[in-house]
């Protein structure tokens, strides 16, 4: 009878578990963080999903001047006075495997958290 | 009493269980721990991933020799063996230079001089390189420089590289497949059995993922290079992309891109959008992929059959045809129909 109380405390705290497991899930749903770097150091760390208001980012050194735009779940290159425009044509950030890349500055955006089925990608 | 007996023991045995399978997750998650570097050279962006308990060590490794690479193949910058022998036309190089300027020279013969990195004069004549404007060339222009290309102007005594005096050669097409091999050599070297890498978009597989599973590699759509064309599934392969949507200029409604043509002098244009080359080879798999480009579509699938045993390769064309060779048949998906390259 002992015995068989140890197995009925132990399903409840597996049930428990699974259930707080569910709730967190919901309540807190899958963060979406990207990364801005800058000449190889970090700039800002940022959860796509919890910003609420659009606002800009401006990088400049002596290599120019790059304005990266965020919105709620969304990053892009808004503006760059590099001669390629690549960054800026390359539109929102949408795969961990092809970040947002403006070459002549050196600044990458990126994603922090990959998710992607796609380890690598060739040729872009 | 018999029966709670037994539970007793049956949890004293899952608890013992569980005890040992938290413990191996703890040393698997040492032994897979994982470092990811990304940084700036050879005027592209580098990443590289890699497993295991010295994987720190290695990448810090790699960043390393490419940092050392990109000094000695850069054209523009003054310190490299490449500047210097443009400037200079004999070089006592390093041995890194002499090996793949030998390697191009013996490519370039095998690709019939679609390979050719004595095209520097030509791909200055368009503008692309950093500082320079883009621009299409006169047809004399290009007339006259195209007297100057062609690999029977290198000439190598040892260590001494020697070049006719209108020659200027450029790595560009070949540089970072090297550069490729050996942080494939570098990771070995460091003990590590899984890592990947981005050389520019020159992708390193090493060993398979930590799983045991396949590395899976996109290939770019050269449309929409946000998107994919297919995916490969590889391990311990270099995979390296060429296509004219990678770099380019529009004038007058035209498109030129960076692929020059060594024998015509012009952006090649002979039926591909881009090709991808699978090898175990590094530098062979990024000076092909530039040679089949400038092939064109019907010769290249033709030098596909000649060297199936040497790599595989994916083909797609200016019409979005997509061909692969034989034997990627089991390992490459696309939502895109595609073809197989047979006799």
């Amino acid at each position: 009878m002992k015995n068989h109380i140890w197995i009925i405390i132990f399903s409840a705290v597996i049930a428990l578990c699974a259930a707080i497991w569910m709730v967190m899930q919901v309540t807190y749903p899958a963060t979406k963080i990207i990364g801005i770097y800058h000449n190889g150091s970090l700039v800002e760390k940022i959860d796509l999903n919890t910003v609420t208001d659009e606002r800009e980012i401006k990088l400049s050194d002596e290599n120019g001047e790059n304005v990266i735009l965020i919105s709620h779940g969304c990053v892009r290159m808004k503006s760059a006075d590099c001669p390629d425009k690549i960054c800026v044509n390359h539109g929102e950030l949408t795969s961990s495997v092809s970040p947002i890349v403006c070459l002549p500055h050196r600044v990458i955006i990126k994603f922090e958290n990959a998710d992607d089925l796609i380890d690598v990608k060739t040729g872009a | 009493m018999y029966q709670g007996f037994d539970i007793l023991k049956i949890l004293h045995k899952i608890s013992i269980l569980l005890i040992i399978l938290i413990a191996l997750l703890i040393t698997a998650c040492n032994v897979n721990s994982r470092y990811d570097s990304e940084f700036f050279a050879m005027d592209t962006v580098m990443t590289v991933t890699a497993y295991g308990s010295e994987s720190e060590a290695a990448v810090k490794a790699v960043e390393k020799e490419i940092n050392r690479i990109d000094t000695l193949f850069s054209v523009q910058n003054k310190n490299s063996d490449i500047y210097k022998l443009n400037k200079e036309k004999s070089l006592s190089a390093s041995a890194d230079t002499i090996e793949l300027i030998n390697r191009s020279i013996t490519i370039s013969s095998i690709t019939d001089g679609a390979f050719d990195i004595t095209v520097e004069p030509l791909v200055r004549a368009w503008g692309f390189y950093s500082g320079l404007e883009n621009t299409v060339p006169a047809q004399n222009v290009i007339d006259n420089e195209l007297k100057r290309i062609g690999m029977q102007h290198i000439t190598i005594n040892d260590s001494v590289v020697v070049l006719d005096k209108d020659t200027s050669v450029d790595l560009g097409a070949i540089a970072k497949g090297y550069a490729s091999s050996r942080v494939k050599q570098i990771l070995r070297d460091n003990n590590i059995s899984s890592a990947v890498a981005s050389i520019g978009g020159n992708v390193r597989t090493v060993g398979t993922k930590p799983d045991g599973s396949k590395w899976t590699v996109a290939i770019a759509d050269p449309d929409d290079n946000s998107l994919q064309a297919g995916v490969i599934s590889v391990s311990d392969k270099a995979v390296v992309t060429s296509g004219g949507y990678q770099r380019y200029f529009e004038k007058d409604g035209n498109i030129y891109h960076h692929i020059i043509n060594p024998k015509t002098g012009y952006p090649a244009n002979e039926g591909l959008k881009s090709v991808t080359v699978i090898s175990d080879d590094d530098t062979f798999a990024d000076a092909l992929s530039t040679s089949l480009f400038v092939m064109g579509l019907e010769q290249a699938k033709h030098f596909c059959k000649q060297y199936s045993s040497d790599f595989d390769a994916v083909l797609i064309s200016d019409d979005n045809k997509i061909y692969i060779t034989e034997n990627l048949k089991n390992d490459f998906s696309s939502q895109k129909s595609f073809e197989v390259i047979t006799d």
